[in-house]
């Protein structure tokens, strides 16, 4: 039997690997000149790789940590240890709160919040990672949401009580009818666009429910120690797509662009040529799915005008040390203001050199991609400077745009649109005849994130070898 | 606000039953996140907001139910 894959990404490369080793002939097609897909590496120096984009895993990840295990890779911690910057635009509430906390004592840089002092667009240090607003606002804010996630169907969103409603209306229309604290509808859209890298006017209700519920919850979503932020693979998420292919037949740069399936089995065309095989397993998301012209056709398109790209832009800037840990800070920050509305510690565990990591999301992300790339730097590299002052100018400067990458188009994941749920949900996995379909987006659990790219590869795979024509026997 | 119902919302937000008046939520699996939704808790039921850095030096339902009483009817 021969199955021709499409897409050398993490879900792509898993269900290569697992029918190659059922003795299965498989061959993957990627459309760029290298492997990984959402994951790349960048060496930040020699032999110091950081992750350009999917970066980070906790403890619920098997599959992905099986993997890493089986791959002959580690895991290392994500650095959280030391107090948080926040340049919030703070609101009235948050100074008044901020003015009767107590500083932590970690700030020797003398960065702190000056009590009773804090300004407009001035960031401030706090112990944590708790941001200076209102806490009762935010926990009504995640009670809300804790509602929402509860309520869906995980396994059938579109199943879920009130499906239909909750997937005509816009998030930014939840905002509208539901936040009444400045606080709360100051720090939403910052939340979102760190957990889903979405704008809130893009994604439905349904959509952000069902992703804070398969990736484990808000509060797993949400954290680094034991939650999905915990580690990291050490020298690279990219690693683990390199080393799959390694053992692979990949082909780099072939475009597919046509599956013909008949009842014999598919002709697949591509910038390469024509292939033929027994099956074909789609692992692509599902906006360049979509442009796939298939025959016979769809009974249901893989997307639709209201699916979105996942808004992020990674910006990385390396310093020769992490001197913000000497200052008693994590490197973690929270901002209202662009680009880089968070930012982390993303150095090497090698400890060559220091490097800061920020997340550019949502509305934030098509602006900010739309610049020059010297005022791309420069503006990432005087906010990086306001909020750590002692920071000298980074001797490296790195940025990934995912929102116009050609074969990503967009990261972390795409975004469900209002009504998407609806119309996409249940065709999501269903095979096409002889056509299957993987990607991070066609899995349930872990959607949008590596582990569920595992999860569908794995999954796409098993399909494909259960419709396996028999292996010729004697039976008979 | 009693011990009692401090103890309940304790046991809801961090959806396990295994609280005591003296259990320390951080020590329970609690973080920031979850701690705001206790604050939302006890503000909706006795109408006193705390702050975050209020919660944490009364994070037990024990401390917490005391604080919310001192807030209510100040010594």
């Amino acid at each position: 039997m021969r199955v021709l894959i499409v897409g050398a990404g993490l879900a792509g490369l898993t269900a290569a690997r697992r029918l190659a080793d059922a003795g299965v002939e498989a061959t993957v097609l990627e459309a760029r000149d290298r492997v990984g897909g959402r994951t790349r590496g960048i060496e930040v120096a020699p032999g110091a790789w950081v992750d350009a984009g999917a970066a980070y895993l906790g403890d619920r990840h098997t599959e992905l940590n099986a993997l890493i295990a089986e791959l002959d890779l580690k895991t290392c911690p994500t650095g959280m240890v030391g107090a948080s910057r926040f340049e919030l635009g703070a609101g009235e509430t948050g100074a008044a709160e901020s003015s009767t906390a107590q500083n932590s004592g970690a700030e020797p840089g003398g960065v702190g919040a000056k009590p009773g002092g804090v300004q407009t667009g001035a960031a401030e240090t706090r112990p944590g990672r708790f941001p200076p607003l209102n806490a009762v606002a935010l926990g009504e804010l995640f009670d809300l949401l804790a509602d929402l996630t509860a309520k869906v169907h995980p396994e059938a969103p579109w199943l879920t009580p009130d499906a239909a409603e909750l997937d005509a209306t816009t998030v930014a229309q939840w905002v509208y009818r539901n936040l009444r604290h400045p606080d709360a509808r100051r720090f939403f859209p910052l939340f979102l666009g760190e957990m889903m890298a979405a704008d809130p006017a893009d994604i439905s209700v349904l959509h952000m429910a069902f992703y804070l519920r398969s990736g484990g919850g808000l509060r797993y979503l949400n954290a680094f120690e034991g939650g999905a932020q915990q580690d990291r693979v050490d020298g690279g998420a990219h690693q683990l797509c390199e080393r799959l292919a390694a053992d692979l037949d990949v082909r780099r740069g072939e475009v597919v662009h046509r599956i013909q399936a008949t009842d014999s089995g598919v002709t697949v065309s591509s910038t390469g040529g024509e292939q033929h095989a027994d099956a074909v397993i789609v692992a692509i998301p599902p906006v360049l799915a979509d442009a796939i012209d298939v025959d016979p056709a769809l009974p249901a398109p893989r997307a639709t005008s209201r699916t979105a790209p996942g808004c992020a832009v990674k910006v990385q800037l390396v310093y020769p040390e992490p001197i913000w840990r000497d200052h008693g800070l994590s490197g973690w920050s929270v901002n209202a203001n662009g680009p880089l509305l968070s930012t982390v510690d993303d150095s090497p565990s090698d400890g060559t050199v220091g490097v800061l990591t920020g997340f550019v999301t949502g509305a934030e992300a098509h602006r900010y991609a739309a610049l020059a790339p010297s005022e791309q730097r420069a503006s990432a590299v005087a906010q990086a400077a306001r909020l750590f002052p002692f920071l000298p100018d980074p001797v490296g400067f790195h940025l990934t745009d995912w929102v116009n990458e050609p074969y990503s188009r967009g990261c972390y994941a795409a975004l469900f649109g209002p009504g998407d749920w609806m119309s996409l949900g249940p065709g999501l996995t269903e095979p096409h005849g002889r056509v299957h379909w993987a990607g991070t987006e066609t899995s349930t659990e872990f959607f949008g994130l590596m582990e569920g790219a595992i999860r569908s590869g794995h999954r796409a795979a098993t399909e494909v070898l259960a419709h396996a024509p028999a292996t010729p026997s004697r039976r008979s | 606000m009693t011990v009692d119902d401090t103890l309940e919302i304790f046991r809801r937000v961090l959806e396990t039953p295994d609280v005591t008046p003296d259990s320390d939520f951080f020590d329970l699996g609690g973080d920031s996140l979850l701690g705001t939704r206790v604050l939302s808790a006890v503000a909706r039921a006795t109408g006193v907001e705390l702050s975050f850095d209020d919660f944490l030096l009364a994070a037990t339902p024990g401390a917490l139910a005391k604080r919310v009483a001192e807030t209510v009817a100040p010594a």
